[in-house]
Parts: structure tokens; sequence; C-alpha cells
């Protein structure tokens, strides 16, 4: 286990790595062509890279969201709720969150299909709206298993790894 | 049986009365009460207009209305309706449409289209500027949507921006953008009228495309007595109740226009459109080469 | 089951496994999935799963969120945040409470440059809660007030709340953002008194400071001046139109990092973390708005709107009667739903009620807007208190729902005042649109 955890961080921490990159890329962007802009030449395209990139952004994040512990429960009642019922609850809700993400994997992923088939790209620079759509389903099948992966070690150790001291944000990738 | 139409614009907009409401009474005054429309507005079966094509071909709704703008590179024998003299400015876009319809309908795939149609004429609606003829627009940054759009504004020396019509207010408020080349019906629809001042008409510089479709899958399940009512109230009576409506509302929103005094309408003559038909004349032509579409352009003039 | 019937069990569901902790998005996902494939089919059901998740993940007004987490995160990272807040101290540190106050009128000072109220709390989230921290202000409170504070965003213009109800309603932008201004000055007004009198019955809560001479004041106010640069800068140029306030968050990001840059407070180490944790939160946010866009079709198909709304005109109340039902129902569903999505849920049943009873339709729309930002605050789907929540992991939901009742109830009691003085919300566009 220990071995598939070690593994599947290393991708949890890439794929956060994408979307830190993908947000340094938004930034970028944007005062390009607001200076670009106030000389008379904006950013052909720009609001075409800053949406699809967005896509990078959001869906990047996601697996290391869910091994830091960022998603958020309502916790009010966490303490009063007996052990066995905390730990079933955690299992519980880390299998309908792989359930979840990967449904919106294989979701995405016929979606892209019809992308393809019609064409579809962003307005200014044509863009492929698939290869966006890919990448939003390859982050979400990461989570999925990341998920997954949290379920098997709390049902087979009891280890949380949203829990860990050693959080994974404060190594570098 | 209730037909499920999605519609990403509120209730109160042109669309509701002219197509969905029409729809609903047509069709099932004609299948006598078997089959009727309800509309889900504001995008309630999923937001915003660009997915409104991918949501039909899906089934999320039985049939759903766009523009062609928002996901140009699937339309693109369908935009030459959308270029600048494409259309004479007084010929109805939807007759002009379905006679081009053989050439266009490949564009359209898992899908049956009922009706098409285009928005009134572009106009220039500016904040603090009064165009008359495209050296005024020198150096202008004028908002666009698509890549053509651009073309066209580029063409005329001005500077296009990129962005949603809906930030367009605040955008013309502040100063972002000098202005827009759209249809008049968005100074009631995007309450534009509130912060622009100057609307300058005559020139032809294109107008937009609708369509509303439904699923193939939907469409083939129906009996042969429904498919042959549906067929009738739909195709061209659908699509000019649709047009007549867009053009009603652009014309109540120009008449305020005028009415209200602190505004500048220019009417060009008939030398200053020239000016302007020659200045984006050639982004026309590359289009239709680009896209293949001599023989769509063709029907569509009714050559 | 009739359609009805599904949505309510639908909403039990969803209260059920909030209340067995399950991560708030996906209990969302959860329960709009079954309920679609219900009402639907299976395939409609994942159809928008994908089109929602990319459509959201992809709106250019929502670049906004991590952008402006990141110039949040930067600004901690610089010391930036430290310096203001250092300000901030030395100028009403002294009084109870007065980090709190400064905080909210922060808030009310970014909602003249954001349109939301997610942007607006993240933001002053990034920024705040760390340095309240530092001067022993209570987490109840002080997650209170960012999660409160954030509301103003969408009182004071520009407003997307406004923008929205405006289309729906066609009702002027203009009149409506100006409308804004004075109930958001009083909703201001209320949060800083209800921190007066939360620092007067509880001491502890807004510790005081010592006191500052003249000369403190005015090296702090110093040090402080960078921030108080990108500040200017960001506003300025939106109102001189340089920029969108999408592109702003852009802007004040980059200016960040260049001032953290040039005076080397900011490794590219540092850097780089930033922009991890902000991805992190980015994710939080957006899997909560996705989830929230699955609920909505669910709810539309179920027709559990139209129901409510028809059955209340059903009542044939008063003018003042109907108004309060009308507010009492998205009250309610403020527990559930996502503000805008309950406006155009909603809107089309109820607005014809409230023109043909003769109430003003810009009044109405402060009021609904007002009462839309209490359904953000309130449980168990508060998603302001949950943007606080992901920017302070380690402080309970409960204590930031419990800090943040004060300020729900002065809330009611400025939308008690709107209703009462309806001159607070129509004596600026009366008067200067007319
Ligand atoms: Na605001
Ligand atoms: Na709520």
């Amino acid at each position: 286990m220990r071995a598939v955890r070690r593994a599947a961080d290393g991708l949890i921490g890439l794929s956060a790595t994408i979307g830190a990159l993908g947000l340094f890329v938004e930034t970028g962007v944007i005062l390009i062509d607001v200076i670009g802009r106030a000389f008379g030449s904006p950013l052909f395209g720009s609001q075409d890279v800053i949406t699809m990139t967005m896509v990078v952004v959001v869906f990047g994040g996601m697996a290391l969201c869910d091994r830091v512990g960022g998603h958020i429960g309502v916790d009010i009642f966490e303490a009063r709720y007996p052990d066995w019922l905390n730990r079933w609850i955690d299992i519980v809700s880390a299998l309908l969150g792989a359930a979840i993400f990967a449904a919106i994997a294989w979701a995405v992923w016929e979606s892209s299909k019809i992308s393809q088939m019609l064409n579809l790209s962003t307005n200014l620079i044509g863009l492929p709206k698939a290869w966006f759509q890919w990448a939003l389903a390859g982050f979400s099948a990461l989570t999925a298993l990341g998920l997954l992966l949290r379920a098997a070690e709390l049902t087979a150790t009891g280890r949380d790894v949203r829990k860990d001291d050693t959080r994974l944000t404060d190594s570098p990738a | 049986e209730e037909l499920s139409f999605a519609n990403f614009t509120p209730p109160f907009h042109t669309i509701n009365a002219s197509v969905i409401e029409k729809l609903n009474a047509d069709l099932s005054e004609a299948t006598g009460g078997e089959l009727t429309v309800r509309g889900y507005h504001g995008g309630e079966l999923g937001a915003g207009p660009v997915e409104q094509y991918v949501r039909v071909l899906q089934g999320v709704a039985d049939m759903g209305w766009g523009l062609p703008g928002y996901t140009s590179s699937q339309f693109g024998k369908t935009m030459i309706a959308e270029m600048p003299n494409a259309i004479p400015l007084d010929a109805p876009g939807y007759e002009a449409l379905w006679a081009a319809y053989d050439e266009i309908s490949g564009e359209f795939p898992g899908t049956v289209p009922l009706a098409l149609w285009t928005s009134e004429p572009n106009i220039f609606i500016m904040k603090d500027h009064d165009i008359r003829t495209p050296a005024d627009l020198e150096g202008l940054k004028i908002r666009v949507a698509g890549a053509t759009a651009a073309e066209v504004a580029s063409a005329m020396g001005a500077t296009p921006v990129q962005m949603p019509i809906n930030q367009v207010y605040n955008a013309l408020q502040t100063g972002l953008i000098d202005g827009v080349i759209t249809g008049a019906s968005t100074l009631s629809d995007f309450k534009l009228d509130e912060v622009a001042n100057s609307y300058t008409l005559g020139a032809n510089l294109g107008r937009l495309v609708f369509w509303t479709v439904m699923t193939e899958a939907k469409y083939d399940s129906l009996t042969d007595e429904q498919r042959a009512a549906l067929d009738s109230v739909s195709g061209m009576p659908l699509s000019q109740s649709a047009e007549e409506a867009w053009n009603a509302t652009a014309d109540a929103a120009l008449e305020a226009a005028r009415a209200s005094g602190d505004n500048t309408v220019i009417d060009l003559s008939d030398a200053e459109i020239a000016a302007f038909a020659e200045a984006v004349a050639a982004v026309t032509d590359a289009y239709v080469a680009e896209v293949d579409g001599e023989a769509a352009l063709a029907a569509m003039k009714g050559e | 089951m009739s359609a009805e019937l599904t949505g309510t069990l639908g909403i039990v569901v969803l209260l059920v496994l909030l209340l067995l902790r399950v991560p708030v998005a996906f209990a969302m996902f959860a329960v709009g999935f079954a309920g679609i494939t219900i009402l639907q089919n299976v395939s409609s059901a994942m159809a928008l799963l994908a089109s929602e998740s990319f459509t959201l993940a992809s709106s250019p007004e929502l670049v906004i969120i991590p952008l402006f987490i990141l110039m949040g995160n930067v600004a901690s990272a610089t010391g930036m945040s430290r310096q203001l807040y250092d300000a901030a101290y030395a100028i009403v540190g002294q009084i109870r409470g007065g980090l709190a106050s400064a905080t909210v009128i922060g808030c009310g000072g970014f909602a003249a440059l954001s349109g939301s109220s997610v942007a607006s709390a993240l933001t002053m989230g990034k920024v705040s809660l760390a340095e309240m921290d530092r001067f022993d202000y209570d987490k109840r409170l002080s997650t209170g007030v960012v999660a409160a504070g954030g509301t103003l965003g969408i009182l004071i213009p520009p407003s997307t709340g406004f923008v929205i109800y405006a289309i729906l309603t066609e009702q002027s932008i203009g009149r409506l953002f100006l409308a804004g201004v004075l109930p958001g000055l009083l909703l201001l007004t209320s949060f800083v008194t209800a921190i007066a009198i939360i620092c007067l019955l509880r001491p502890g809560a807004g510790p005081r400071g010592p006191s500052t001479t003249m000369s403190e004041k005015a090296r702090a106010i110093a040090g402080a001046l960078p921030i108080l640069t990108v500040i200017l800068l960001t506003i300025g140029g939106i109102y001189g139109g340089l920029f969108s306030p999408v592109e702003a968050a852009g802007v004040g990001a980059g200016a960040v990092i260049l001032y953290g840059a040039v005076t080397r407070r900011l490794s590219f180490r540092i850097l780089f973390q930033s922009a991890r944790d902000s991805v992190v939160t980015t994710a939080t946010v957006m899997l909560i708005l996705i989830a929230a866009h699955m609920i909505n079709p669910f709810l539309a198909l179920s027709h559990i709107p139209t129901f409510v709304g028809e059955a209340l005109l059903g009542l044939e109340l008063s003018r003042l009667g109907t108004l309060a039902v009308i507010l009492a129902v998205y009250l309610v569903l403020g527990c559930f739903l996502e503000g805008f999505a309950m406006l155009v849920l909603t809107l089309p049943i109820f607005f014809p009620v409230v023109l043909d009873l003769g109430i003003d339709p810009i009044w109405f729309g402060v009021l609904v807007v007002l009462t839309l930002e209490m359904g953000l605050i309130s449980p168990p789907v508060g998603l302001n208190v949950f943007i606080v929540k992901s920017v302070a992991p380690s402080v309970p939901l409960g204590d930031i729902f419990r800090g943040v009742i004060p300020f729900w109830l002065a809330m009611l009691a400025t939308l008690l005042m709107l209703i009462a003085f309806p001159q607070i919300s129509l004596f600026l566009p009366d008067t200067m649109m007319n």
C-alpha cells in the first residue's frame, strides 16, 4: 500500500503543479492583454486562452484538494457520532466521491467525442475543445483513483491521509 | 406527451412568446393536445448558450435554441449569413437560410432544425463616439464575439476586444470599450440603451443567425401523424414568427433611442453606406472562400 | 411518484447526507444526479454532469475566483496583508473589535471592486483571517466577520446579483446599482454595530490593543503603502476603463507578485507554493458551484418552485403579507440553493405578483438580493461559510455558523429597516436618474 500511496502522491502533486502553472499562464495572459490594449494592440484570443486554461486550473487541483481534506463537510455533529459511524461515513463518502469523479471523467470523455464530431473549438484562435475535455477527464480520473485509494487505506489500516502531519503542499512537487 | 425546450435566457425574452409558446400552442392544436411544449428558462436545464446544441443532441432537452456564433467552428457555412453584405438589409434572413438549407443542413448532425432565422441587422452601438465613416472607428475599442467579427472590426481600423455580451454594459460604462457592433434588440435585452448614446444605422454589417433544433431520436420516435403535425407548424412559419419578433423588439428599442433626447442616431446616406461596404468586402469574400461556401452564399442570395 | 414528491424527497435526502457530514459537493452531486435520473433518465444526468463541469470550469466570469485567491495568497506570503493590518491596528486597535470593524470596512471596499460575494469572502478571508488571529481575535468573530462581510460584494455595485435580477425582470441595471449603495452602507453600519455589541458582551472576542502615537500611526500607514497602492490601482483601473473586474483580479495578482519579486520577499518556491494552495482552494469552491448546478435542473424538473409559487398566490394575502411570505420563501430556499439559481427558478413566478400588487420592482430587487445574501450564510448550505472554511480549514464549521449568527441578525434588522423605509433604497435612483 505504501508504494501505491507514494506513486499516487507523485501523480497528485504533478496534477496540482500543472494547475498552478495554469494559474501563472492566466495571470500572464491577462497582464499582456491589458497592457497591450492600453497601447491599442490587445492579445488576440486572450479570452480563449484564459477560459480554456481555467479548466486546467480548476480540475488540476481536484486530486490534491481531496488529498489534503479540502472538500468541505458539515462537521457540526462529528464529535457526537460514535467512532464506528464516523469511520463508515469517511469510507462511504470517499467511495461516493470516487464514483462521482469517475462519472465526471467518463461523461466528459464521451462528450469529447461529440466535440470532435461537431468540430468544436474556441471562437477566436480555434483551440479544440476536446483537448481540454481530455484534460478534465484525466484530472477527474486521477481524483477518483485518489479517493478510491483513500477508501482502501481507511478500510484496511484506518489511516486517513487527509490528517497526515506532512501536508503534501509543504513539499515541492 | 410534454416536450422540453431548453432556454438559456429569462422567460421574458423575445424567444419565449415567438417560438416556445407559439410552438406549444400550434403543436398542441395540430395534435389535438397529444404533444405540448414546456419551456425551461434561464438555463434551468443547464447553464449558458455555448452547450445548447450538445444539450439537445444528448437529449437533456428535446428542443433548444442557440446561436451558431457561440460555436462558430461547427457552423462554417451557416455563419455566412452573419457576414456583412451577405444578405441585403431588407431581405428576410430566414428565407435566405432555408433557401440554402441543402448546403448547410450537414452542420446540424443528430438534430432536426425546427427554425432558422436571423436577427435585425447589426448597427454601431457607441458611447461618446459618432460613426459616419470607417475612419471614425480608427483606434476605437469594439467588442466582438468571434473571429470573423474581429476581422470586420479590424478592417475598419478598430481594435477588436473579445468579451461575453453580459459584460458589455459595464465595459461601455467605464470606457473599457467604445462600442459594439450588434443588433438593436440588445439595447433592451442587455440594457445597453442605458450606457450607449450614439447609434449608426444603414451600413450592412451583417446580422446574427439563430437556430431551434430537436433531438433526432425524439423526432424519429413520434408517430407519423405527430411528425406531420410538427412539420406543419415548424420550419418556415416558426422561423418567420421568430424573426418578426426580433425585428419588433429591435424597432421598439430604436424608436425609444430616437425618442430619448440625449442620443445621437445617425442614418447613413447611400454614399456613406458604400464606404463601409467597400471597407469590409474583402473580409466576407475571404470567409466565403475559406469555408468553401460559394454555393451556400449564392443560395442565400436567391441566385 | 409525482415530480414534486421526488423533489421534496431529494431535499430530505440532501439534508440527511449533509448532517452525516458527507462533503457538501458530493452530497449535491449525488442527489442532483439521482433526481435527474429518476425524473428524466441516466443519459441526461450524465450529459448534464459533463456540460455543467466543463461550462463552469471554463466560465469567463468565474476566472475571477482563482485569480483573487492567488492575489490574497501572495499578499499574505509577501507580508503585504501584515502591513495592512499593522496599519489598521495602529489606527483602530485600541478600540475593542476595531480590527473586525476594519475588516468589514475592507470588505465594503473590496465590494466596490468585485461583483461577487464569493470573490469578496475568499480574498478578504485570505488577507484578514490570519492577521486577526495574530492579534488574538476570537476565531468565531473573525470568521463570522469575513463570511458576512463578503455579502456586501453583491449589494454595493458593481453586482452580478443586480445584473441578473435586472435582466430577469427587465429593470434598469443602473437604477439597481444606485439603489444598492445606501442599503450597502446601512448593512456595513449594522455589521460594525454588531461587532461593537459582541465585544461589549464578550470583551475577549476582540481584545483592545495598546494606544499609539501619531508618528507610530503614520509609520504604520507608510508601511501599508504598497498594498494600498495595489488596491487603488485595481479599483482605479476598473472605474477608469483600463480593465474589467475579472481582469482586475489578474492585474492585482500580477502586481503583488511583481512587488514580491522586486522587494525579494517572494522566492520562486514561495510563489509556487502560493499558486498550489490557490489551486486547492479553487477546487473546493468550484466543485461546490458545479454541484449546485446539478441540483438546479433537478429542482426545475421536479416543478417544486412553480408549486410553491402557485400555492403562495392561492393565499391571496395583502401587499405587505405577500412581500413577507416571498422573502420568507427566499430565506428557506436560501438554506439549500445557490442564490442565482434561486432567482431564475422563482422570479418568473413571484415577479408578476409583485408588479400586480404595485410593489416597486427596484425596491423589491434590493430586498431580494439582501435576502439571498442571508441564504449565503445560513446553514446547512451556506456558500460563504464554506468559502471561509476553505480559507480557514482548522476552524470547525459549527464555529463559523455560530460566529455568523449576530451578523445574520444584523442583516435581518437591515432588511426590516429597508422594508419599513423604501426611501433608503429608492432615494438615490429617484434623485439621480429622473
Ligand atoms: Na460589488
Ligand atoms: Na444557505
